[in-house]
């Protein structure tokens, strides 16, 4: 981690309170055009009866492969097929384009917190080991 | 291209983070490492060691068991260098902190935020 900023005395001016200017921008972020979108496509993959027809073959072969290895390759066939099925399809393309949008928005976002504070922040505040979203 | 507010409200939480007191902290243990040419050595000869066995491995050359010995050794000392050390607790305490706050704005979205910028980065 590169520091190249020295500690400064803590004046007024930085003494926002952490905890809400971290609220307030979650109430900004969730209400641009890109998060709205988002939620959108996020809200019709999760509806869409084709995309839970091949989520659900997926878990199986998922669950096949994690509990008994017998005919994994078969598995990872069928898994590799569906992936591509499901990801051809235009409802998981427009999702993808929307959360591209939000990633890239959440990106810059980041880097001017991260300049701000003088570490990066999203690298030091991950929680889970996975993304959101698919 | 983002909105003044979000540029505004983004930098606002950044400043307070640096205000911190856990990041202030860690603030001063890391620049006491850095003017420490002792500590600051050592990182560095760590550092690029590190990026020598590395290197060869990658280029398909086995490493012999004296130079990893060797790196280990190293890497041993580093971490039981007391300023090193501080700071790397420091860099802990901070990592609670922003996790914690990180809560607070993940609340408002209902994701968490710091994955989707991962997922933006790979």
């Amino acid at each position: 981690m590169d520091i190249q900023l020295n500690p400064i005395p803590v004046t007024a001016a930085v003494k926002a309170d952490p905890r809400q200017a971290a609220q307030a921008l979650g109430r900004l972020l969730r209400q641009t055009p890109e998060y709205e979108a988002f939620l959108k496509e996020l809200n019709v993959v999760n509806n869409h009866p084709a995309v839970q027809k091949i989520s659900t073959q997926m878990r199986s072969h998922q669950n096949a492969l994690r509990w008994s290895p017998k005919n994994a390759s078969e598995h990872e066939t069928a898994l590799t097929r569906l992936e591509t099925e499901l990801e051809t399809m235009p409802v998981i393309q427009d999702y993808r384009l929307a959360e591209e949008a939000v990633c890239r928005m959440f990106a810059e976002v980041d880097t001017i917190i991260s300049q701000a504070a003088g570490v990066p922040f999203a690298t030091n505040a991950k929680r889970s080991g996975c993304g959101c979203g698919g | 291209m983002l909105t003044e507010e979000l540029q505004n409200s983004a930098r606002t939480l950044g400043e307070a983070l640096r205000a911190s007191p856990s990041m202030q902290t860690y603030l001063q243990a890391q620049a006491n490492c850095a003017a420490d040419l002792e500590a600051a050595d050592l990182e560095n000869h760590l550092l690029a060691l590190y990026q020598e066995l590395v290197g060869r491995q990658q280029r398909g050359e086995a490493l012999q068991r004296s130079e990893i010995d060797a790196y280990n050794t190293l890497k041993s000392q580093v971490h039981h260098t007391p300023l090193i050390q501080e700071r790397d607790a420091a860099l802990r305490l901070v990592k609670q902190t922003f996790t914690d706050i990180a809560d607070d704005l993940n609340f408002p979205l209902g994701t968490e935020f710091a994955a989707l910028v991962q997922t933006g980065n790979m």
